[in-house]
């Protein structure tokens, strides 16, 4: 209970470093040449693992993104440097346009769903009683824990054509008329709502979770005060509990960012890209070009697009980090 | 609040978000009888409206439960039961006793508490060099692992795959296991550096006073203390393993070294009439997961993300 109260959003639920350590180490630690012998040696295996599975595979997914690496390549074990040659034939795709429009209005379609149901369920359950609201986290958390590929495979089952019970349902209710048989799959739009119901469902447990314990850490005073002066329910809600969650929904929203931007599982195990290659995202775009048609220079040249594109969308987010770093 | 804090406070604040959520309620409960707590006014239309959240997320696992507990007949009729009556468990014995489910339970298990090991073996290492001692780089260090989780995993997958063909590393164990590790390394640092941190000087001291080794500082003083912080990070490692189902699927080629995850896709494939056998091993599949989970919940926040971060 010491560290909670004084500033509800700085409390950390980690241990809390004591401010004057800085100095007390540097005091500590002066001298001798152990001060660099020993944590480079702790840090070698560390340094191996992530310089050979991530360094080393970024520079070469650079270099490759500039090669004619194609299924020949991959015999020979020549690869011949073709400049932007890569980039131009994604470019110039008739199918580039298409994908990257999908990619785009899918991640903020998903984005704004995410954040708007998970805000909104994380301000209900400022107003239900203990036991509704511990039911619900317990629901949500269920929910949260199950691995991708097994939800992805529920899905399959609840919206399967003859058997599934999506179809019986909304064929019950009668208001869409007779779903029975009804493919999923079969149309690109279709496909990417089933897709889009899934990652909802799968993520606003993390967002709902975290505002909602963002917001209960807002001090009672806050409200108290505003009550008082007789501030209407949106007001405070936008003056008093948005300020204060500012950090959090950066944070949340910057990973929903990410994590959609980059969807691969659901979308490839519940439509392959298809039908038509309709529902091809950038990340299965690459992946395709990549393994489908061994065409590994221009699937990199996709990667690399693609990567850069997320950066350029979280650079802010990259640079506060970086800021924040001064006070490592 | 000043821009510079905040950006410290962004992240650590949704850890003490996720690490609080569990008890959160429990000290509303305690203080609510003394403050006035206007904004959290009980309300009949909020409770109507979380109810009906709550049947909406439960469903898709409600119904996961119940079709894996009906017949195989029962599963195929267009009208579809709400409870399973014949109660059965032969999916589970169909699923179970199906080509691969044993040989994949074994290559998911080896490989997932392979990366569990190693992982938790380099991020003590590593975080112990980067918060008890001071040297040049450190925070250069630190920075770069914070961004190296903002690559995409899926971009890293052509390169690997490469590599890891040229190396002979397709459907092996170490390789994954590698791949694996690579991708929760960052995280599991910087987890446990939060731990360190936490440490005071006095005890290190005290130790060298003693004339105590680093070596032995680390194994007698640090891990005993860390251990909290080691036991998340494995089972977020765990998690991470057990649950890859992009990077099995592309670097394991061979149907006897399918992990679980790979496995169940093909099998959604190969046999897709058996929606029985295909369920009930998802459970069997989600299950340690899904009790690992609840375990840790409150720790995990920012591993879900770095985990997604890495695709």
């Amino acid at each position: 209970m010491t560290a909670h109260g004084s500033s509800p959003l700085h409390t950390t639920g980690l241990p809390r470093r004591p401010r004057n350590d800085a100095a007390r180490r540097r005091r500590s630690g002066a001298g001798g040449p152990r001060n660099w012998v020993a944590p480079l040696v702790l840090l070698i295996p560390t340094g191996i693992v992530l310089g050979a599975v991530l360094g080393y595979p970024l520079v070469r997914l650079i270099i490759n993104s500039f090669e004619d690496f194609g299924l020949r390549a991959l015999f020979t074990g020549t690869n011949e440097w073709i400049g932007f040659a890569n980039y131009a034939a994604i470019f110039t795709d008739e199918d580039f346009l298409p994908v990257l429009l999908r990619t785009l209005v899918f991640t903020a379609a998903l984005c704004i769903g995410c954040m708007v149901v998970g805000m909104a369920m994380a301000q209900l359950m400022m107003y239900v009683n203990k036991f509704t609201r511990m039911l619900l986290s317990s629901i949500l958390i269920l929910a949260w824990a199950l691995p991708t590929v097994s939800s992805t495979l529920v899905w399959q089952w609840l919206f399967q054509p003859l058997y599934g019970v999506f179809n019986w349902i909304i064929t019950q209710i009668g208001w869409f008329g007779d779903f029975t048989q009804h493919s999923w799959t079969g149309h690109p739009l279709q496909a990417f709502s089933i897709v889009f119901i899934l990652i909802v469902w799968q993520s606003v447990p993390f967002v709902a979770l975290t505002v909602y314990a963002g917001q209960s850490q807002i001090g009672d005073e806050y409200y108290e005060a505003a009550a008082l002066d007789g501030a209407s329910g949106w007001f405070i809600y936008r003056n008093i509990t948005l300020p204060f969650l500012q950090p959090v929904l950066y944070l949340v929203v910057i990973l929903q960012v990410i994590w959609h931007f980059n969807t691969f599982n659901q979308l490839w195990i519940l439509t392959q890209g298809g039908p038509d290659n309709k529902t091809t995202t950038l990340a299965l775009w690459s992946f395709q070009k990549a393994f489908a048609s061994n065409s590994f220079g221009q699937g990199s040249a996709i990667a690399i697009v693609t990567a850069l594109m997320l950066m350029a969308i979280t650079v802010f987010y990259i640079r506060r980090l970086v800021r924040s770093g001064e006070t490592l | 609040m000043t821009t510079s804090t905040a950006g410290t406070a962004a992240p650590r604040a949704t850890t003490a978000a996720a690490a609080r959520t569990p008890r959160t309620a429990a000290r509303t409960s305690a203080t609510g009888a003394v403050s006035l707590r206007r904004h959290r006014r009980r309300h009949p239309v909020a409770h109507v409206l979380v109810y009906a959240l709550c049947l909406i997320w439960v469903f898709p696992i409600y119904w996961m439960v119940n079709t894996s507990f009906k017949t195989p007949a029962d599963i195929q009729s267009t009208t579809p039961q709400f409870f399973p009556h014949p109660f059965s468990v032969v999916n589970y014995i169909n699923a179970l006793t199906k080509a691969g489910f044993v040989s994949s339970l074994v290559n998911s298990l080896i490989i997932t508490l392979g990366t569990v090991v190693v992982s938790i073996v380099l991020g003590f290492l590593a975080a112990a060099a980067l918060t008890r001692f001071r040297f040049a780089g450190r925070k250069a260090i630190l920075i770069s692992i914070i961004c190296v989780q903002m690559i995409p995993g899926t971009a890293l997958l052509i390169p690997l795959f490469l590599s890891f063909k040229s190396l002979g590393l397709l459907n092996s164990y170490g390789g994954l296991i590698l791949a694996y590790v690579a991708s929760v390394l960052p995280f599991s640092i910087w987890v446990l550096r939060s731990f360190f941190v936490a440490l005071p000087d006095e005890i290190e001291e005290a130790a060298k006073v003693d004339g105590a080794s680093t070596f032995r500082i680390l194994r007698s003083i640090y891990f005993p203390l860390v251990l909290p912080g080691l036991i998340s990070t494995s089972v977020f490692a765990f998690i991470n393993g057990w649950n890859d189902f992009i990077t099995a699927y592309v670097m394991l080629q061979d149907q006897s070294k399918y992990t679980l995850p790979v496995w169940l896709v093909s099998f959604s494939t190969n046999e897709g009439t058996d929606y029985g056998g295909l369920i009930a091993a998802s459970v069997l599949f989600s299950l340690p997961v899904v009790i690992f989970f609840m375990i840790v919940q409150r720790n995990l926040v920012t591993g879900m993300s770095s985990g997604a971060v890495k695709g």
